[in-house]
């Protein structure tokens, strides 16, 4: 794939830092790449520089925060830098956009290989100008002589008419922070003139021609399974162009969107297998079910440590199911040339999708493309991605282009959920404020244990310390969600840790600086009570203010919030994060992460919650599942307190887990009341 | 055969009980305007008819022979982007911006009704539309602005 201008090519390893036993692996079976090494970078000789990346844009900013650091390692502006994305024929192997790993991982490749290719201009550049590189100076794509300015040659000009590929250099000297020009400022998105004009393409937006639009029969409860079609009717109406009877999968093909949703409508099918489980029994599941334990913290011994102890408190916590509702439903259309194939899909993985199609099809890898489009909203959820293989089947069977597209209700109960988990926490501590045992068992729906153990450790100075997480049993499919365990796990410690406070009648900030040496958790703490101006004193103050600290990704968060509850509302009023996740690209697009994780965490903790009945998802659309509105948005303030020479952490997910307990904490400031269940507003009493 | 009017332009439909939605989205291949819901509670279908927003995917074209409908595809102007497409550009009032057009067309629903409305009444305005990434307070900031702009 060379091209005219100075190609940069370099491992695609920052794409997947633990590519066998790893995260992505365990989660989802991913294959390795074929290739270890891959296209990064493209100067062209226009000057325009491209580049490449496997990852997908969700709203996390990443094409942004790419194109900005390769134009400061490049000394490009940033106009003259374009991203391509998530395209399993022109970007690296990827193992998936999840994890906070974009800016983390690919992002440093990245100004690698921006660095890289300066360095080999600036070599170019020596020859050409017959000056030595140290007496050479690059700004704006062009190289010039320090001491004489004339003396210059423009990054086109020296690669037009080349051929020319380098290797990334792992140890090339990268931008000192005080030289950066966009990094670390907040720019405006490259992409954000797509989005208001309605020029963006989204999967659900991709309409090919010829293309039919498919219906797919669905069980009526999970675990459902077809004992028989009769498709007759559905064959025989207008519009409809076949009705696909694939094994398992029976859909509607046709000529527009209503026609299919009409003959969809006229199959009469019955199912075999029980209808059963409700969300109510989820607590006794999990407590029946729990197995394959990790011990994911251990130190000293609890029980020497509860002996030690003045106070022994026990709480148990309960986190229900979540839907993710990304506002894009999951779409894919795919379209067969001979036995080349190719799907646009929303998804996360767009390479694990490309693997699962050609295991599927016993295609070479190479006849696949995968093309991810703009995302509207994924939040863990489109990692997994059925809609893919299902539009690549119906296309086979059809000879034409076909669309899958879920509706609102299918896109619910075919995705994943958030797991439920139940958590129990056994704490001993003495009167003068130190916690001397701490024992924190937590199960988790699912065979999942990467997603329990995300955030369950704790992170003050506590001599005993045993902390275990569970898989379970699930009723319904889950699977990763913002942060994963991680909100979850928090709202348990968090809450928890301020019980304590209460029983020792200390304030909540003051008892956690008590237990806490690092400096970083000790930093977000102090900064959010400050910027809050927390007043001091023990809780329940009748004021409603919430305290919780919390690690995710590596980054570290301190939140402090206040709030009223009216009958059985809770009107959460401002909210203010501090964020350390060391230095930050893009501060507006840090800042409009952690509000958003803001707005997601206050969803979760008041008032969402899938129910199920007779093993069906009966609030799958938007009548009876309730979403954060922009009524009932408080204020929001993100402070950014990383330091610059610290690498960058995720920005993405820690904003989330400090959420659900900081309104617990408030709640019960406010009124008194412990709630140890979320949603709060249905545990609530008047 | 009912006529529409779209961004400016006549349109014959041949199908009046079309789904106003799907019409526009894969009869005229206008994919601006948004699915998210299907139950007229995200918003992400807003278009305007006849200077009124509306939720297309409640509407069938019958219901709206006629009348005019403008489409995110049809804001901008010739001199540019509409003043509150720049607003939402200017405060990053977005993320993954599937919600964008459908919270654009009812804003601009509200400041042709109301040039100067409050934080209250935007809120109250904008509370039928989902922005799930939760870009809420930069939505919000948009729209003060853009009223500020125009009134200017």
């Amino acid at each position: 794939m060379t091209s005219e201008g100075l190609t940069i090519i370099g491992s695609i390893a920052p794409g997947f830092p633990v590519s066998e036993s790893g995260y992505g692996a365990r989660a989802y079976g991913n294959t390795q790449p074929g290739l270890p090494s891959a296209r990064w970078l493209l100067v062209r000789p226009d000057g325009n520089v491209t580049a490449f990346a496997g990852k997908v844009e969700y709203g996390q900013n990443i094409r942004t925060g790419f194109a900005v650091e390769v134009a400061d390692e490049l000394r490009v502006p940033l106009e003259q830098v374009g991203v391509v994305l998530g395209d399993t024929e022109s970007t690296p192997w990827d193992m998936g956009t999840f994890g906070s790993q974009s800016t983390a991982r690919v992002g440093l490749q990245l100004r690698k290989a921006a660095a890289t290719a300066r360095e080999a201009l600036l070599e170019l550049a020596a020859g050409r100008l017959d000056v030595f590189t140290q007496d050479l100076v690059v700004s704006d794509g062009r190289i010039a002589s320090k001491a004489d300015p004339n003396r210059s040659v423009s990054y086109g000009e020296l690669i037009a008419g080349e051929m020319l590929e380098r290797e990334i250099n792992d140890e090339v000297p990268l931008t000192q922070i005080g030289d950066f020009q966009a990094m670390g400022s907040s720019v405006l998105r490259m992409d954000a003139e797509a989005r208001v004009t309605g020029r963006a393409i989204y999967a659900q937006d991709v309409l090919l021609p010829g293309m039919l639009f498919a219906r797919i029969l669905r069980p009526p409860a999970f675990g459902q399974q077809l004992a028989d079609a009769d498709t007759s009717v559905a064959e025989q109406m207008p519009g409809v162009m076949a009705v696909a009877k694939e094994g398992d999968l029976i859909a509607v093909l046709a000529e527009d969107d209503e026609s299919g949703d009409r003959a969809l409508a006229t199959i009469e099918a019955t199912w075999t297998g029980e209808r059963a489980g409700t969300h109510l029994d989820i607590p006794q599941l999990l407590m029946d079910t729990k197995r394959d334990p990790i011990s994911v913290q251990a130190a000293g011994d609890v029980e020497e440590g509860l002996r030690a102890a003045e106070h022994v408190l026990e709480g148990t916590y309960y986190v229900p199911h979540v839907a993710h509702i990304p506002l894009e439903p999951r779409a894919a259309v795919a379209q067969w040339e001979g036995d080349r194939l190719t799907v646009w899909a929303g998804t996360q993985r767009p390479f694990g999708l490309r693997s699962e199609l050609a295991t599927h099809f016993r295609v070479p890898e190479e006849n696949v493309r995968v093309i991810a489009p703009e995302i509207g909203g994924a939040f863990g959820t489109k990692s997994w991605y059925p809609a893919g293989l299902e539009a690549a089947r119906l296309a086979r069977f059809a000879g034409r282009p076909v669309r899958v597209a879920y509706s609102r209700q299918e896109d619910t109960t075919e995705g994943t959920f958030r797991p439920a988990a139940l958590i129990e926490i056994k704490s001993g501590f003495r009167s003068d404020g130190r916690i001397t045992a701490w024992e924190f068992k937590a199960y988790h729906t699912g065979p999942f244990p990467f997603i329990a153990q995300r955030g369950s450790e704790t992170p003050y100075d506590i001599d005993n310390v045993a902390v275990t997480v569970y898989s379970a049993s699930s009723l319904v499919r889950v699977g990763s969600y913002r942060s994963l365990g991680g909100a979850v796990n928090h709202f348990a410690r968090e809450s928890h840790i301020d019980e304590i406070a209460s029983v020792l009648a200390l304030d909540p900030v003051e008892f956690r600086l008590r237990n806490l040496s690092h400096p970083r958790f000790r930093r977000v703490l102090e900064t959010a009570a400050d910027a809050f101006d927390w007043q001091a004193g023990p809780a329940p103050s009748r004021r409603g203010a919430g305290v919780a600290i919390g690690a995710d990704v590596g980054s570290f968060v301190g939140t402090c919030l206040e709030l009223r509850v009216e009958g059985r509302e809770v009107k959460v009023q401002r909210v203010i994060t501090a964020l350390d996740s060391g230095l930050t690209v893009n501060p507006e697009g840090a800042k409009n992460q952690v509000e958003g994780s803001t707005i997601m965490g206050l969803g979760t903790a008041l008032y969402e919650a899938v129910e199920v009945r007779n093993g069906v998802v009966v609030n799958a659309s938007l009548t009876r599942y309730q979403l954060p509105r922009i009524n009932n948005t408080p204020l929001i303030e993100v402070l950014l307190v990383g330091d610059p020479e610290t690498p960058s952490t995720g920005a993405g997910e820690p904003g989330i887990v400090t959420v659900a307990p900081a309104i617990a904490n408030g709640v019960f400031d406010a009124t008194g009341q412990r709630l140890r269940e979320l949603p709060l507003q249905r545990h609530l009493v008047r | 055969m009912p006529t529409v009017t779209v961004n400016g332009e006549d349109k014959q439909a041949s199908q009046p009980q079309r789904n106003l939605l799907s019409y526009l989205r894969y009869d005229l291949g206008l994919t601006g305007t948004k699915y998210g819901c299907g139950e007229g509670l995200c918003g992400a279908c807003t278009v305007m008819v006849d200077d009124q927003p509306i939720k297309s995917c409640m509407s069938t074209v019958g219901s709206v022979a006629g009348g005019s409908i403008t489409t995110i595809e049809g804001l901008a102007m010739a001199g540019g982007l509409h003043p509150v497409q720049r607003a939402f550009v200017e405060e990053s009032a977005m993320q993954c911006g599937y919600c964008i057009p459908g919270f654009i067309m009812a804003a601009v629903g509200l400041l042709s009704r109301q040039t100067s409305p409050s934080q209250d009444v935007i809120r109250e305005a904008l509370s039928g539309n989902v922005c799930r990434c939760g870009a809420y307070v930069r939505i919000q900031r948009a729209v003060e602005r853009a009223a500020r702009e125009t009134t200017e």
